[in-house]
């Protein structure tokens, strides 16, 4: 995936993937694209190349969603780059945040 | 010569040129692709800070970014004319919040502070600068071959 490209999809066992870079221009279809999504367990973050401070804003506000409807986002296979970002941000501490493997 | 600008509206729609700006940057003088991301991270932020900041303006700031490779670091500042305005004067974010009462927003200069080693306001005249360091061990005109 090159340049500014972004990509959310769900699959077929409900697991929703991103990949490319989640910024600024492409925060706000991927909140429209989780909003619509009423039962949401898992994200798999194993191909996000890129996260800033408006990303961040997307999984927070989703987890908020979730977590009121009484469920909760896991994230998967983060990046180490990623993770670092999650980490000063906190967010380690409100979400179940995985690394990826090895 | 190890600088580069570019300058642009402050637009939302620009941030892929500042993209594109910066990876040429980075493939020109072979800088460690670990550290682009620490770039695109800042300038994002300071960018659309900018963008947020400046529609309070009668007219959108113009934005000068700056470049520069040093003896073992990358330099970049973000000029802006828009009203002044110092985004180190923002409190930082209740990292210790609960889910439930965690702002949402005012992470984005946060970030930056994390992720460079030095970062600095001052108001010119009419312009609001930042100007943000992080060290590189190695890079630099004085290892160039």
């Amino acid at each position: 995936m090159s340049d500014s490209m972004f990509e959310i999809r769900q699959g077929d066992a409900g697991e929703v993937t991103m990949a490319g870079r989640l910024d600024a221009t492409h925060c706000d279809a991927a909140l429209k694209f989780l909003s619509e999504i009423a039962n949401l367990r898992v994200i798999d973050l194993a191909r996000l190349e890129y996260i800033a401070s408006a990303g961040l804003r997307v999984i927070l506000l989703t987890q908020k969603r979730c977590k009121a409807a009484g469920g909760g986002v896991r994230l998967i296979n983060v990046a180490p780059a990623i993770h670092d970002i999650f980490h000063y941000a906190g967010f380690d501490q409100i979400l179940d945040v995985t690394r990826a493997a090895g | 010569m190890n600088e580069r600008h570019t300058t642009m509206p402050s637009d939302a729609a620009q941030l892929p040129a500042l993209l594109t700006f910066l990876q040429d940057f980075w493939s020109e003088f072979k800088l460690p692709p670990a550290e682009a991301l620490t770039f695109e991270l800042a300038l994002e932020e300071v960018f659309m800070n900018v963008v947020m900041h400046g529609s309070h303006a009668d007219r959108a700031p113009r934005v000068n970014v700056s470049i520069t490779l040093e003896d073992d670091g990358v330099t970049l500042t973000v000029e802006d004319d828009g009203p002044p305005f110092d985004p180190l004067s923002l409190p930082a974010p209740d990292l210790t919040a609960s889910l439930e009462t965690r702002r949402v927003g005012g992470l984005g200069v946060f970030l930056v502070r994390q992720v460079m080693d030095s970062v600095r306001y001052e108001r010119r005249d009419t312009t609001n600068r930042l100007k943000m360091t992080k060290n590189m061990a190695g890079v630099g005109p004085r290892h160039a071959a």
